[in-house]
C-alpha cells in the first residue's frame, strides 16, 4: 500500500497538496509515482503563470507514457522546483519531500476546503482499482 | 491475466516484484522494482538478463529447408554456416515488398534451422510460412516455443559470466553473429552472440525448457540483472533498432511500409543467385535501387521509398512519442515512429581512455518516419503537445564497435581538442628541434624497446639513408626490346643503377631465391603489388574483358595474428573476388590448435584445402609465436597436383630467414614479401622475394609483380633507404647466424622468466612459449590498453595486443614484446631475467621502476651485429660533415 501522508490534501487527479499561510505546495503522491514508473522528464510552469483549476498546467514523462498534470486550485506560480529537470527522478524516490513541483498563490481558499483528505483519497484509490 | 501464457520464468519474475504486463498473450515483466532507468543503466555497465522466452521459435529441418527458407525470407540462408556465422538478421516478405515480420535465423548444426520471430506476430508468421510449406519437398517446420527456452544474456560483464558457468564447449568466436554449442550452469546451452540492445558484448541463450530456471538462477547468481521488457524497449531504441509494428512493417500511423524504409533492413536483405525469385524479389529489387538513388542523394524514385526511419535527437526539451507530428519549415514531413527519454552513462575522459561514470543523464532521443529527401543535421521540428521542439536528424545514438562498453553518441558533443604549440616559425623550429632531441634520447638511451615490429638502424645504414642519392628520383623498367635491361628514364642514375643490382644480389642470398623487387617501400606495399599482380596474372589470357579478381584465398585470420596487409578489410580488398554462396569476401582462414590458437591445425588446413581449392595462400602473421606449415601444405599441393600459388608475408620474421628460423623457399613457398625493418634491421621499406626461373609459365607472374611494383605501387622508390637498406643487407648477411640464434635464445629466456615471475605468458610451455622473436602475455580482458600505457610511463614500451578470443583492440587483454632491438643492443638472457621482474612490478604492483627500467637500458646502448664506424672512420667523416 502506497504512503498516504494524513497531513496533506489531495485531488482526484494524484496530486498531493500542502498549504501554509500564503501558499500551497504541489506534488503527485505515491501512488501517482508507483503507476507512473521511473519519471524522466517533467515539464512545469514558470514562475509568475496563472493556473486554473481543473487546466492543464503541466506534464509528467515516464518511461511508459506521458501523463498531463491538472491545477487542483486556481492561483500564481510562486516557486518552480527547477531540480526536477536534471533530477526527474526525484518525483520517485520522494514524492512528498524534493519531488514537489510548484508552490502557488491560491485566488480562492474554498478551492483547498473542497479537495479531500487523507482518508477520502484512500477510498479513492480503492475505488479506482 | 489468467488465460495468458506465462514463460517457465514466469515465477521467477513475480518473486522479484516484477511489474507484469499483457505483451503479444504472453504475461511478462514490463520492469523489476529498482525501475527501467535501473535496468537499462545496468544493461550498460555490467550485464542484463532477458526472458525473451516469448518470441515464437520455429525449427525447420529437411532437405528441402534451405531452398525454403530462401524462399520465404530475404537474407541469404547459403551464408549461415555454424563455424563462421551462426546467424543472421532477416525479414518475412510479402509479394508486395513489405514485411510481415523482422526475425533472427539461426543454425547451430548444418541443415537444422531456428527462426525466432516477434512474439505478436507468432500466429501470423506461422500462418503466412505455412501457406508456402506445400511448394517445397521434405521441409519440416515445427512450432519450438514452448519445448525450448530464450534467455538473452546482454552488457559489458556477459562475457565474463558465462566463462564462468562454462562446464563444456566453447564460447562462440568473438564476432557478432558467431553462434556455438556448450554446456553452461551444467545446461545444455546453444549460445549465439546476438541481441537486441546495441551492447557489443550480448549472448542469446537457447536452453531446454524443463532446464531453463536452473540456469537462469544461475546467472543471476553470478550478478546479471533482471531486465523487463520497458528497459528492453529502451535499450533497443537508443541502439537504432526497430521494432516490428512501430519503425519496421507497419508505422506508427498504422500504414504498411516498403521494407527498406527502414534502412536496417538492408542488412537483412539479399539478392543472392541461391535465393532464385523469393517472395517479394521483384518489389524489393525496386526498393534497393531506389534506396541506393537516395543514399546518393538523387530522389528520382523517391515515390518507391517516399519515406524512411530515421535516428533523431530532440534538441530541445521534450518527449518524442510514438505518432508526434514531424514538421520541418513548417511543413509535416513525418511522424515519430518510436520515442521516449533513454538514460546513458556520463563518460568521463576521452578516447580509449574514458570511462563510464555512476553519474547518469537522460536524453530524448527517437525514430521517426520522415521524408526520404531529408538528411543527416538537417533541423526540424517536432510537435509535442502543441509545441514545436527543435530536433535534427543524426546518424546514430550509440556505437558498439568498442567493447566492452555501448557508447552514447551525444548529437552535439565536442571532444576536447587538443593544443598544439603556438609561434612563429622560427619560434616554432627551436621547438621542434629540441622535442625531437629529448624523444631521441628518450627512445634511444632511456627507454627498453620491445615493439616486435621496430628497430634501431645501425650508424652506417641510418647515415647512408640521408646521404645524397636521397632526394633523386631513378624510375626504371625492363625492355624486351633490349634482352631485359633495366632502361632509365632520369640521367645520374648510374650510382643508384648498380646499387640495386647489388642489394638484389645480397637479398637473393639471404632469402635463398632467384628473384627480388626492391622498389616497394613498405611490407603492405609489396603485398598490395603482389595482389594486383596475382589478378593481373590470372587475367593474362583475356585483356578485354572485365578482369577478374582471385577467386578463393586462404590466410591467418586477424583475431589470430594474421596482419591487415592480407586481409580484407585492409590490403586485400580490391583483390579477392565475393564468395558467391555467401556474398562475403572469399577468404577462408587456416584452422587453429583448441589448445593452442597460435598454431596451425595442420591436418584440418590440409582439409581445408581440399575442399576450399585456393587459389592463392597466404602466410604470415603480425602475433606469431610458431613457424607457418609450408612444407606441409606444399607437399599437400604437389600430391593432389593442386595449383595455389603460396606466398609467406615474412614480415615480422623476415630477419629471421635461415636454419635456425624457417626457410621458406627451401620449404615450397613460391614468393616471399616483407618489411625490412622488425627482426631485419634495415631501413623501412618492403621486399617481394620470388623463387620462379625465366624458362617456366609462372615467371609471368614475377615479371606482373615487378610491373605492379613499377609503375604500378611508385614512382620515387625512397632511394636513400634503399641506400640504408644495402648497408643493412650486409651487415645482416656477415651477421645473421650470431644475430638470430640470439634472438630465439632470448625470447625463450625472456618468455620463461616472464612466466616465472608469475605472469600469464601465451603459448606452449612445452617450447619455452615461443619459436619466434615474440612472446605474449596475458593481463586481463580488457587490461591490455591500461598497463601497455603505465609500462611506457615506466620506460617500457611495448604494445597492447587482442589475444585470439578477444572481441578487438579496446578489450586487449594482453602485451605483445618483441626481443630483436634489445638484443641487438647487447642484452642476454639474464638481462631479459631482470627485465621480466621489472615488468612484473609494473603489471602486478603498479610499481614506479622508471628508474630502475632507465639504468637497465643504460647497460646497453652500444649497437651490435653491425659494422663499426670506427673501421671506416675517415670515408665516415667526410660523409658525416657533407650532411650538415
Amino acid at each position: 500500500m502506497s504512503n498516504i501522508p494524513e497531513d496533506l490534501r489531495y485531488s482526484e487527479e494524484h496530486e498531493w497538496i500542502r498549504p501554509a499561510s500564503n501558499h500551497v505546495t504541489i506534488g503527485v503522491t505515491d501512488h501517482a509515482q508507483e503507476q507512473l514508473g521511473d519519471v524522466v522528464f517533467v515539464e512545469l510552469p514558470e514562475v509568475g503563470d496563472e493556473i486554473t483549476r481543473g487546466a492543464e498546467f503541466g506534464a509528467i514523462e515516464s518511461t511508459k507514457a506521458y501523463s498531463e498534470l491538472f491545477a487542483p486550485v486556481t492561483g500564481e506560480v510562486t516557486e518552480v522546483n527547477d531540480s526536477l529537470i536534471d533530477a526527474p527522478e526525484m518525483l520517485n524516490k520522494d514524492p512528498y519531500g524534493d519531488g514537489w513541483m510548484i508552490r502557488i498563490a491560491p485566488a480562492e481558499e474554498s478551492d483547498i476546503d473542497d479537495l479531500m483528505d487523507a482518508e477520502a483519497y484512500r477510498e479513492h484509490i480503492e475505488n479506482e482499482k | 491475466m489468467s488465460d495468458m501464457k506465462k514463460t517457465v520464468f514466469h515465477d521467477r519474475h513475480v518473486s522479484l516484484g516484477a511489474k507484469m504486463v499483457e505483451f503479444g498473450r504472453w504475461e511478462m515483466p514490463i520492469s523489476y522494482p529498482n525501475g527501467t532507468v535501473e535496468e537499462h543503466l545496468a544493461t550498460r555497465r555490467t550485464a542484463g538478463l532477458f526472458d525473451v522466452s516469448h518470441m515464437g521459435r520455429f525449427r525447420i529441418t529437411g532437405r528441402g529447408a534451405l531452398r525454403f527458407l530462401n524462399h520465404v525470407l530475404t537474407n541469404n540462408v547459403e551464408a549461415l554456416d555454424p563455424r563462421q556465422q551462426g546467424s543472421q538478421y532477416t525479414l518475412i516478405p510479402t509479394e508486395e515488398g513489405g514485411a510481415v515480420d523482422d526475425a533472427y535465423l539461426y543454425c547451430f548444426v548444418p541443415d537444422e534451422y531456428l527462426l525466432v520471430v516477434n512474439a505478436s506476430n507468432t500466429e501470423k508468421d506461422w500462418e503466412h510460412l505455412n501457406g508456402f510449406l506445400g511448394g517445397f519437398e521434405d521441409v519440416t517446420m515445427e512450432n519450438v516455443t514452448d519445448e525450448e527456452s530464450m534467455l538473452a544474456l546482454q552488457g559489458p560483464n556477459s562475457r565474463a559470466i558465462l566463462e564462468k558457468l562454462l562446464d563444456d564447449g566453447l564460447l562462440p568466436e568473438p564476432m557478432r553473429n558467431s553462434v556455438s554449442t556448450a554446456a553452461v550452469a551444467g545446461t545444455p546451452t546453444r549460445v549465439a552472440r546476438t541481441g537486441y540492445t546495441g551492447e557489443p558484448l550480448g549472448f542469446e541463450l537457447f536452453v531446454p525448457a524443463n532446464r531453463a530456471v536452473e540456469l537462469w538462477d544461475a546467472l543471476v547468481a553470478e550478478g546479471a540483472v533482471p531486465v523487463g521488457l520497458g528497459a528492453r524497449d529502451t535499450l533497443r531504441l537508443e541502439a537504432g533498432l526497430p521494432l516490428y509494428g512501430q519503425d519496421l512493417g507497419v508505422n506508427s500511423q498504422g500504414e504498411e511500409m516498403p521494407l527498406l524504409s527502414t534502412p536496417l533492413a538492408k542488412v537483412g536483405l539479399s539478392f543472392a543467385a541461391g535465393k532464385g525469385q523469393f517472395v517479394g524479389r521483384a518489389a524489393l529489387e525496386k526498393q534497393f535501387e531506389a534506396f541506393g538513388r537516395i543514399m546518393r542523394r538523387d530522389y528520382s524514385m523517391m515515390d518507391v521509398l517516399p519515406r524512411m526511419v530515421r535516428s533523431v535527437a530532440v534538441a530541445g526539451r521534450g518527449v518524442a512519442r510514438t505518432g508526434s507530428k514531424v514538421l520541418k519549415e513548417g511543413k509535416e514531413v513525418g511522424h515519430v515512429t518510436s520515442g521516449t527519454m533513454v538514460p546513458c552513462c556520463v563518460v568521463e575522459g576521452h578516447g580509449l581512455e574514458s570511462r563510464l561514470t555512476d553519474e547518469k543523464k537522460l536524453r530524448s532521443i527517437c525514430l521517426a518516419h520522415i521524408d526520404s529527401d531529408i538528411v543527416e543535421d538537417e533541423q526540424m521540428e517536432i510537435e509535442i503537445r502543441g509545441k514545436k521542439v527543435p530536433a535534427v536528424v543524426v546518424p546514430y545514438h550509440l556505437r558498439s564497435e568498442a567493447p566492452p562498453f555501448a557508447r552514447p553518441i551525444i548529437f552535439d558533443h565536442e571532444p576536447p581538442s587538443k593544443d598544439l604549440p603556438q609561434g612563429d616559425e622560427p619560434t616554432q623550429v627551436r621547438s621542434l628541434l629540441k622535442k625531437s632531441l629529448e624523444n631521441h634520447v628518450w627512445r634511444q638511451k632511456e627507454c627498453i624497446n620491445l615493439i616486435p615490429s621496430e628497430m634501431t638502424t645501425s650508424p652506417m645504414t641510418s647515415l647512408l639513408s640521408i646521404t645524397d642519392p636521397s632526394c633523386r628520383y631513378a624510375e626504371h623498367r625492363s625492355s624486351k626490346a633490349f634482352y631485359d635491361e633495366e632502361i632509365f628514364y632520369y640521367q645520374g642514375t648510374d650510382f643508384i643503377d648498380e646499387v640495386e643490382r647489388m642489394l638484389h644480389e645480397e637479398l637473393c642470398k639471404f632469402l635463398g631465391c632467384t628473384e627480388v623487387e626492391t622498389r616497394v617501400i613498405s611490407g603492405q606495399m609489396a603485398n598490395m603489388a603482389v595482389f594486383s599482380a596475382m589478378v593481373d596474372y590470372l587475367n593474362r589470357t583475356d585483356r578485354k574483358s572485365e578482369p577478374r579478381r582471385i577467386a578463393r584465398i586462404m590466410n591467418n585470420h586477424i583475431a589470430k595474428g594474421g596482419h591487415l596487409s592480407a586481409q580484407p578489410m585492409g590490403a586485400l580488398r580490391d583483390f579477392v573476388a565475393r564468395d558467391p554462396q555467401t556474398e562475403r569476401p572469399a577468404v577462408f582462414n587456416f584452422p587453429v590448435l583448441v589448445e593452442n590458437p597460435f598454431k596451425i591445425d595442420v591436418p584440418k588446413t590440409l582439409e581445408m584445402i581440399d575442399e576450399v581449392r585456393p587459389e592463392f595462400i597466404i602466410f604470415g602473421k603480425s602475433m606469431v609465436l610458431h613457424r607457418e606449415p609450408v612444407a606441409a601444405v606444399r607437399r599437400h599441393l604437389d600430391d593432389r597436383k593442386l595449383d595455389a600459388v603460396v606466398m609467406y608475408d615474412m614480415a615480422h620474421v623476415l630477419g629471421l630467414v635461415g636454419p635456425h628460423f624457417q626457410e621458406p623457399f627451401k620449404e615450397g613457398a613460391d614468393m616471399v614479401t616483407g618489411s625490412t625493418h622488425k627482426t631485419f634491421y634495415g631501413t623501412q621499406r618492403g621486399i617481394i622475394g620470388g623463387r620462379f626461373e625465366e624458362n617456366e609459365e609462372r615467371y609471368q607472374l614475377w615479371e606482373a609483380v615487378q610491373r605492379r611494383a613499377f609503375p604500378g605501387s611508385t614512382s620515387n622508390h625512397h632511394l636513400g633507404t634503399l641506400l640504408g637498406l644495402l648497408m643493412a643487407c650486409y651487415e645482416m648477411n656477415y651477421f645473421k647466424d650470431s644475430y638470430q640464434t640470439k634472438v630465439l635464445s632470448n625470447a625463450k629466456a625472456f618468455a620463461v622468466a616472464l612466466k616465472d615471475s608469475g605472469l600469464d605468458v601465451a603459448g606452449d610451455p612445452e617450447i619455452d612459449f615461443t619459436e619466434t622473436h615474440q612472446v605474449l602475455v596475458r593481463v586481463g580482458y580488457g587490461r591490455g590498453p591500461e598497463i601497455a600505457r603505465r609500462l611506457e610511463d615506466n620506460n617500457i614500451v611495448c604494445n597492447y595486443q587482442a589475444m585470439p578470443d578477444e572481441e578487438g583492440f579496446t578489450v586487449a587483454g594482453g602485451l605483445r614484446f618483441g626481443v630483436s632491438e634489445m638484443t641487438r643492443f647487447g642484452m642476454e638472457p639474464d638481462d631479459f631475467k631482470e627485465l621480466a621482474g621489472i615488468i612484473h612490478d609494473v603489471v602486478v604492483s603498479d610499481k614506479d621502476v622508471r628508474d630502475e627500467a632507465k639504468a637497465l637500458r643504460q647497460r646497453f646502448l652500444d649497437l651490435g651485429f653491425c659494422f663499426r664506424k670506427e673501421d671506416y672512420a675517415d670515408l665516415w667523416q667526410d660523409l658525416h660533415e657533407l650532411i650538415g
